[in-house]
């Protein structure tokens, strides 16, 4: 119903801002609905919900680009405030170096919708209590064969409604229910604690919940914490092969070819903040990795946290593939970046709010999957550490210079999986890390995540995963 | 939304939640005028100008009690929205529950951080954006990158028990960066809660004069360092210590400060303090999101944990009383300010045998919370000092430490202080320069 009333508000609001004197104009209609239900250590927290409603518009005079927002949905102030985009569009002008030019995607008009069987709406607090009290009931009291005396539990419910419509003929509306989990464990067994932050999630309706097993992982993440507190012994120090899960093989995916593609970081538009790139516009078609490194980023997956079929420029999105056979091969793009290097837009830019302004983002980056089964790729390793889940990681803003401690993690011997070790550390450079690929399994699996970016702060959920993923020869850190 | 009245929207929101029979109900709702304008390669990227409004309702009823924020704030959309939440309290069990006291607070706007001329401001962005970029240039800088930000924030509050009050804050912050070659960068910030404060030039010039003595920056040999943090990088670590104190995060298991209330957990030149207001402060208000009165804080004092913050439902459990720090779910710090030291920024270099100055950093992230395991990954302008003398600029290195250990070796702090608050930063933070013993620099396997 909120969404209904604010499309006649959404084009009128870019037929005054092209009055005003815009050569471009776009108004996005955005309304979220969030239920959340925490629970800390067993004990219920505050219920919690929360709704959002709003209109950002975004506009291009004299080459320099405008936003304003606000949720005071009447039409004299929101006219008004398109009004206002514009001059302050206007009034950048004298510290505008290089004017903005989109590029020219066909305007896509469509209607879209993330499939749900169960509708997100049922999601009452009881209900997602109820999936809560279920993990805990696994894991609570030392179930899981381990005290965990500090446990926050979060399961939320959230539905996205936008209408998007653009001077360009663009115009879409579409509905993304997502169920996200989140939790914090702590255990503790002969006075040495392990820790483990688990984000899961998919786009969907309450059937997510079963579809994606969570309680089963929970309990599982659980009991796994028992023995790398019991049996994690010491790290070699030698040069080993590195296995990485479909876990760390998703974040590797994601900080460390993800991010120093975005087109905007390229060009330097993100300097004062999340950082620019270790590439350069130029940098397509240079070798990064072996030719068993390969990369994407799909905006189209079913089911996944980061599914955008059409953007927040209103472009169809599309699968891009970053590294291919171990060369940069595309970037991710959005209307202004894809201008600048006279290509189209492959559909990256989203925003999670109304009142932010849609940037480049990633959607469910990966390393694509190879031809090995995990016990052909374990068997390649004579000797070698798998690094399976991870707590501690980052990587500097140039995405070039990267940590992950892994929380479990085995030794390889023979082609053999043996015994635990703890928190080993792989610190290393992005074409070193991707140089090192020898192969790749078939299996694939992905992590939900929200990832950071933008001024203000925007968290938008992504995907993140990939197969099994063997790097030769590599020489761990130490904390 | 010069319209919006938002003493009116929580009496809409109070009267109808007690008609309906809430024992506990609180309306807080916040009103924001932001303003800002991003630059990249010295070019401006985009203006923005936001103006929003959100309200929170908590309501409680048999010891059931739920959360609720909307943005749909037309006086009927009110209405709805708190019925909603209260017709949800009856499938929810019982939690942690303590009752608002008796008796009704007033409060008025605190003077503290407002600034009646930084409500207008607008037009100006883009002229103090040049002159960041201009100083940075004559500096070292060849291209800048930054945002300015201008902020207003108005807050009103009305409980149940009759608790009343609203406040006010103002804020303008400059985070600039410059690039003076491949890898050679500097940052440079301004961050005041007046127009008057706020130094655009200044924090350009520091940015491009940092970029500048980058050029030719190389590797770090790895090993432990004594570290000297400035402001900037103090603030990005001592805000983790704030997270760290917080009741919530210790009965969660997320905090390194658990079983350490009365005992040493720093230097005892290390000294902690927050503040709901302060002279200057960027962040807080006069009461907190339970229309408790906020208060000035001392969390650590001569190295000694002397509280946790405090909401009630957590004062009620660890059998105290709430610190004026509600967050409602979490309790949290409004203004952290680290106490001053004795030293000059060169006499501290001057100390240094073995040493890394960091002027900026980002990513810190958490091994184990528990623990307090942490790196961090520095950036912009890092200088090798060796016998007290800076010797050649660095890049491509990695601080890591734990907290207890890290602060338990603070060695000297500055006279001088600054305000930080940056995009690595939320809490504002009065922050001197840092010197550490004892860090642990890596690099990556190349």
């Amino acid at each position: 119903m909120k969404l209904e009333e604010g499309k006649q508000l959404a084009e009128s609001a870019v037929s005054k801002a092209l009055s005003a004197g815009a050569s471009y104009a776009e108004a996005r209609i955005q309304n979220t609905r969030a239920r959340q239900f925490m629970m800390k250590n067993g004990e219920s927290q505050p219920s919690f919900f929360a709704e959002g409603y709003g209109i950002g518009i975004r506009v291009i005079s004299r080459g320099a680009l405008g936003f304003a927002a606000t949720n005071e949905m009447k039409p004299g102030l929101v006219n008004e405030l398109a009004e206002r985009a514009v001059k302050l569009a206007r009034a950048s002008v004298p510290v505008l170096k290089k004017k903005i030019t989109f590029d020219s995607s066909k305007a896509a008009r469509k209607r879209w919708a993330a499939p749900e069987k169960i509708k997100i709406e049922n999601a009452d607090a009881a209900w997602l209590r109820k999936v809560l009290l279920d993990i805990e009931g696994r894991i609570g009291d030392g179930k899981a064969g381990v005290k965990l005396p500090g446990r926050f539990l979060a399961l939320g419910a959230e539905l996205e409604e936008k209408y998007y419509v653009n001077s360009d003929g663009a115009k879409v509306e579409a509905r993304l229910p997502r169920i996200g989990f989140f939790g914090s464990l702590t255990a503790v067994e002969g006075g040495a604690t392990a820790q483990r932050l688990l984000e899961q999630g998919e786009t969907g309706g309450l059937e997510v919940v079963k579809r994606i097993k969570l309680i089963d992982k929970v309990e599982e993440e659980a009991k796994t914490m028992g023995k790398v507190l019991r049996t994690a012994g010491k790290p070699p120090t030698d040069t080993v092969d590195v296995v990485l899960s479909p876990e760390l093989s998703g974040i590797a995916a994601h900080e460390s070819v993800g991010h120093p593609q975005e087109a905007d970081r390229v060009l330097g538009r993100e300097g004062a903040q999340a950082g620019e790139s270790y590439l350069k516009a130029d940098s397509l078609g240079r070798k990064i990795g072996s030719v068993e490194a390969n990369v994407s980023d799909d905006p189209t997956l079913l089911h996944s946290m980061g599914y955008t079929p059409v953007d927040d420029e209103g472009v169809v999105a599309k699968k891009r593939r970053l590294i291919k056979n171990g060369v940069i091969n595309e970037f991710l793009h959005n209307r202004a970046t894809a201008g600048e290097f006279g290509l189209e837009s492959n559909g990256a830019s989203r925003s999670v709010s109304f009142d932010r302004e849609p940037i480049i983002r990633m959607s469910n980056t990966f390393v694509e999957p190879g031809d090995y089964s995990t016990d052909e790729l374990i068997g390649e390793v004579k000797h070698g550490v798998f690094f399976k889940t991870f707590t501690e990681w980052n990587i500097d803003d140039k995405r070039f210079n990267q940590r992950y401690v892994a929380l479990e993690a085995y030794l390889i011997e023979k082609g053999e999986v043996k015994e635990m070790v703890k928190a080993p550390v792989l610190e290393i450079t992005t074409p070193r890390l991707w140089g090192s690929v020898k192969a790749r399994s078939k299996s694939m699996e992905f992590e939900a995540a929200v990832c950071g970016k933008g001024d203000p702060q925007q968290g938008a959920p992504v995907w993140t995963g990939g197969p099994e993923t063997l790097l030769k020869g590599i020489r761990l850190g130490a904390r | 939304m010069t319209g919006l009245d938002i003493g009116a929207l929580n009496e809409d929101a109070v009267s109808t939640a007690k008609r309906l029979g809430a024992e506990d109900a609180i309306a807080l709702t916040a009103r924001v005028k932001d303003r800002m304008i991003r630059f990249a390669n010295s070019s401006v990227t985009t203006a923005n100008h936001v103006e929003e409004a959100e309200l929170m309702v908590y309501l409680a009823k048999n010891k059931k009690r739920a959360i609720a924020s909307t943005s749909n704030l037309e006086s009927a959309s009110v209405k709805r929205f708190v019925r909603d939440l209260f017709d949800s309290l009856k499938g929810l069990p019982e939690s942690e529950y303590v009752s608002l006291p008796d008796g009704a607070s007033k409060y008025s706007p605190s003077t503290l951080g407002f600034d009646r001329k930084l409500v207008e401001v607008g037009e100006e962005l883009p002229e103090f954006a040049k002159r960041a970029i201009n100083a940075s240039l004559a500096a070292g800088g060849k291209r800048s990158a930054g945002v300015i930000d201008a902020g207003t924030v108005w807050y009103a509050i009305l409980t149940s028990t009759g608790t009343k009050g609203s406040d006010a804050r103002t804020s303008i912050t400059l985070n600039i960066r410059s690039f003076a070659e491949k890898d050679a960068s500097g940052h440079g910030l301004s961050c005041s809660s007046t127009l008057a404060g706020f130094d655009s030039e200044e924090a350009g010039r520091r940015a491009g004069s940092d970029a500048k003595k980058m050029k030719e920056a190389s590797e770090p040999e790895p090993g432990a360092y004594q570290v000297l943090l400035s402001p900037t990088v103090a603030a990005n670590i001592v805000e983790t210590v704030g997270m760290a104190a917080s009741a919530f995060s210790v009965d969660a298991g997320m905090s390194y400060l658990a079983e350490k209330l009365g005992k040493k957990v720093a230097d005892e030149s290390f000294n902690l303090t927050d503040h709901g207001t302060m002279k200057g402060g960027l962040g807080g208000r006069v009461f907190d999101d339970e229309g408790t009165e906020t208060r000035s804080t001392p969390v650590i004092q001569n190295g000694v944990l002397k509280t946790y913050f405090h909401n009630l439902t957590t004062a009620k459990k660890w059998k105290t009383k709430s610190t004026g720090s509600a967050g409602l779910v979490t309790p949290h710090g409004w203004n952290y300010e680290v106490g001053a030291g004795d030293s000059s920024y060169e006499e501290m270099v001057k100390e240094m045998r073995r040493g890394i100055i960091l002027t900026s950093n980002w990513y810190t992230r958490f091994k184990n919370y528990r623990t307090g395991e942490f790196s961090t990954v520095p950036r912009d302008g890092a200088y090798l000092v060796e016998k007290g003398k800076v010797t050649r600029p660095l890049k491509g290195m990695r601080a890591g430490d734990d907290l207890p250990r890290m602060f338990s070796s603070v060695q000297l702090l500055s006279k001088n202080r600054e305000w930080i608050e940056w995009w690595e930063v939320d809490t504002p933070t009065l922050c001197p320069w840092m010197l550490i013993d004892g860090v642990k620099i890596t690099r990556a396997y190349e």
